[in-house]
């Protein structure tokens, strides 16, 4: 009875096997960019703010693709619009967009929930959603956002290393209170935290993604920290802090820099001064793209997963020079989105495969 | 309180000072005495951002009721983006750098006044529907980038002499400037004038426009002022700069003890409140206080200040 049993059970996990086997082979058949008739769609983004460079370089990067993709006959046309923070006015304006017959609309929400309804009304309408860097929960929206648990693992596993089995003590910036994204990102640090007996998070401030904010919240609390060894942060923070501990005349601790140029040139002045060595880690204003190409992708027919995740771009101490050389004065590390790597991330995602790579620039 | 005790009326400028001296005292205890200095300095440092901010909108609101710039954030982002587009990382040019972002302040100022008198729209909607203008005129000055001060403003911005920071001191001086101006000078009696009864002083013979519009232009100076010299200090000219210093700007003119019904001010006052707001934060992020519980006891001790704190004369 049990022999026979066991030799049911051999014979249905091989067919299970075969039938894994070949359910790959159809995902793979589906692989690579979905060639659909897109010409006469128009797609749409609605942002929830565009006061900061970052917002601005991502609405730019958004036209940019656009444009492009209007050129090579692969859209009709691209609208962008910004609310100031609003979400009702958000709300009005993505309402205006269904309206006005847009196939897709990209949305960077101000908010998690307060959109859903908005959003389902579009969906209803057979309107492509896609929601970026920012939670929206009504779940016919297709979402494509940074995995905020990587982020933190990141930052920590790099500090251990850094750091060895010493007692360490961390600052955390933190961005925005009740914020989503602060709120992800900070749960993602919190877990990793836990593989990491000897670190300490001493205290937390809030920097508001802001240099000038985080300079003041770091120096106003300095004064009570014992020796920090490093600083986690959320990007935009960086070089504030770095400000914060220099006019302390405190010696500069790991600060985990966030992509931006002005963080990226400290660093090289105090790599070529001492030594000094940190890694660099963030999101990409042009993440607009990859919504982009998502929603593109959708309307041609594409088969994807409702969450597509994307890597986020990560600067080490060998790429470091690369980098600066491209980044404009000022402004923040960015990368082009192609329509072939989105479909390369979004087959990554399908397969459960490592998702490819930001490539340092030549 | 005040009939029980009559002699000791404590004025209402002081209670932002007393308040901010408990929170250094008990940020000291906690953190131990050596941190006592570089807490007040780091105070006295951010503190003088938010007076110099605060002392132009302390004279908008002085100039009668209903008075009030809330486009003090987009002048402070605008003046530093076009004063360091001209200055462009050149010490030289810092002098016409620093004139370009007043000028672009009193612009704006006049820009204010203007559409609350030619277009008789109300203070809060003139100055918020200006600031979208200016944020709007920034984007076009390069707002994906943060614009980099040239090296002498930055030094100049953490300048010590003989351990003593120089711009608060220099604000200092500036607060000092305006209490003899609003106790001693014309412009000064006409503005509290003007606030108190706007058709009294203009029996009186006083032009309430020309010292509102007078005051506007000076409180978009000093916002853009400020934005300049927070560049310097912050290592750039970026779009958000100014975001923190809209409700800041108000709050520490209003804690200061200064009337918001206007015809009264109190620029001494300000550097109290100012104080007050940076060493709280300090106190609360030193204290681990979760960012909701922040939140809470800052309203909480604003209101309780203002309530407490004996109603300035005339209201």
């Amino acid at each position: 009875m049990r022999i026979k049993l066991f030799k049911n059970a051999t014979a249905l996990s091989a067919m299970l096997a075969i039938w894994a086997a070949t359910q790959p082979m159809a995902a793979l058949a589906e692989n690579g960019i979905a060639k659909g008739d897109t010409s006469g769609k128009k797609i749409a983004f609605s942002n929830s703010y565009a006061g900061n460079s970052f917002r601005q370089v991502m609405i730019k990067s958004f036209e940019e693709m656009g444009a492009q993709a209007k050129k090579d006959h692969l859209i009709a046309d691209v609208a962008v619009v910004s609310s100031n923070n609003s979400v009702t006015e958000q709300a009005a304006q993505m309402q205006n967009l269904v309206l006005q017959g847009y196939d897709a609309i990209i949305v960077l929400a101000g908010s998690d929930t307060a959109l859903n309804g908005v959003v389902k009304d579009a969906c209803n309408a057979g309107i492509v959603v896609v929601a970026f860097a920012s939670g929206v929960t009504e779940p016919c929206a297709y979402r494509v956002d940074y995995d905020l648990d990587t982020y933190g693992k990141a930052e920590l596993d790099y500090i251990a290393s850094r750091l060895g089995k010493q007692d360490a003590n961390l600052l955390e910036i933190r961005g925005m209170a009740g914020d989503g994204f602060d709120k992800r990102l900070h749960a993602g640090v919190e877990k990793a935290a836990q593989a990491h007996q000897n670190i300490k998070i001493v205290n937390e401030v809030y920097g508001q993604w802001t240099a000038t904010v985080a300079q003041k919240e770091v120096s106003g609390v300095l004064p009570s920290l014992p020796k920090i060894d490093a600083v986690l942060t959320q990007g935009g923070d960086g070089y504030g802090a770095a400000m914060a501990f220099k006019s302390a005349s405190r010696p500069l601790p790991i600060i985990i820099m966030g992509n931006r140029q002005d963080e990226l040139a400290l660093w090289k002045k105090e790599y070529d001064a001492g030594g000094y060595e940190t890694f660099s880690l963030g999101a990409t204003p042009s993440v607009s793209q990859v919504a982009f190409w998502v929603a593109q992708q959708v309307l041609a027919g594409k088969k994807m997963p409702k969450f597509v995740e994307v890597p986020l771009l990560r600067i080490d101490q060998k790429d470091l020079d690369a980098w600066l050389s491209k980044v404009p004065n000022g402004g923040v590390v960015n990368a082009e989105y192609s329509q072939a790597l989105v479909a390369e991330i979004i087959d990554a995602n399908a397969n459960h495969t490592p998702l490819p790579a930001v490539p340092a620039p030549k | 309180m005040s009939l029980a005790h009559p002699r000791v009326v404590i004025a209402p400028w002081t209670y932002g000072f007393i308040v901010a001296l408990a929170m250094w005292i008990a940020t000291t205890v906690y953190s131990g005495l050596g941190s006592a200095g570089s807490t007040l300095s780091a105070a006295l440092a951010f503190g003088a951002f938010s007076v110099t901010v605060g002392t132009g909108q302390m004279l908008v609101i002085a100039s009668g009721p209903g008075n009030i710039d809330l486009s003090v954030p987009s002048v402070m982002a605008l003046a530093a983006y076009v004063s360091m587009t001209i200055m462009h990382e050149s010490n030289s040019m810092t002098a016409p750098g620093l004139l370009a972002a007043l000028a672009v302040g009193a612009v704006a100022g006049a820009l204010n006044f203007l559409a609350i008198t030619a277009l008789r729209l109300p203070p809060i909607i003139a100055t918020l529907a200006w600031s979208f203008v200016f944020q709007s005129f920034t984007f076009n000055f390069g707002g994906e980038a943060t614009l980099k001060p040239p090296e002498i403003l930055s030094w100049f911005a953490v300048w010590r002499v003989g351990g003593v920071q120089a711009m608060p001191v220099a604000v200092m001086i500036l607060t000092l400037v305006m209490m003899i101006v609003l106790r001693r000078s014309v412009f000064g009696r006409q503005l509290l004038a003007a606030g108190q009864s706007e058709r009294a002083a203009d029996l009186a013979g006083v032009e309430v426009g020309r010292v509102r519009l007078t005051a506007y232009m000076l409180c978009g100076t000093a916002a853009a002022l400020t934005g300049f010299l927070l560049s310097g200090f912050t290592g750039g000219a970026a779009l958000n700069m100014g975001d923190t210093y809209l409700m800041e700007s108000i709050a520490v003119v209003v804690l200061g003890g200064t009337s918001v019904a206007g015809g009264q001010a109190n620029p001494l006052g300000i550097w109290g409140a100012a104080l007050f707001f940076n060493l709280m934060a300090t106190m609360l992020n030193t204290f681990h206080f979760e960012a909701g519980v922040r939140f809470l006891l800052t309203g909480v001790l604003i209101i309780l200040i203002v309530a407490i704190a004996p109603r300035a004369r005339g209201s």
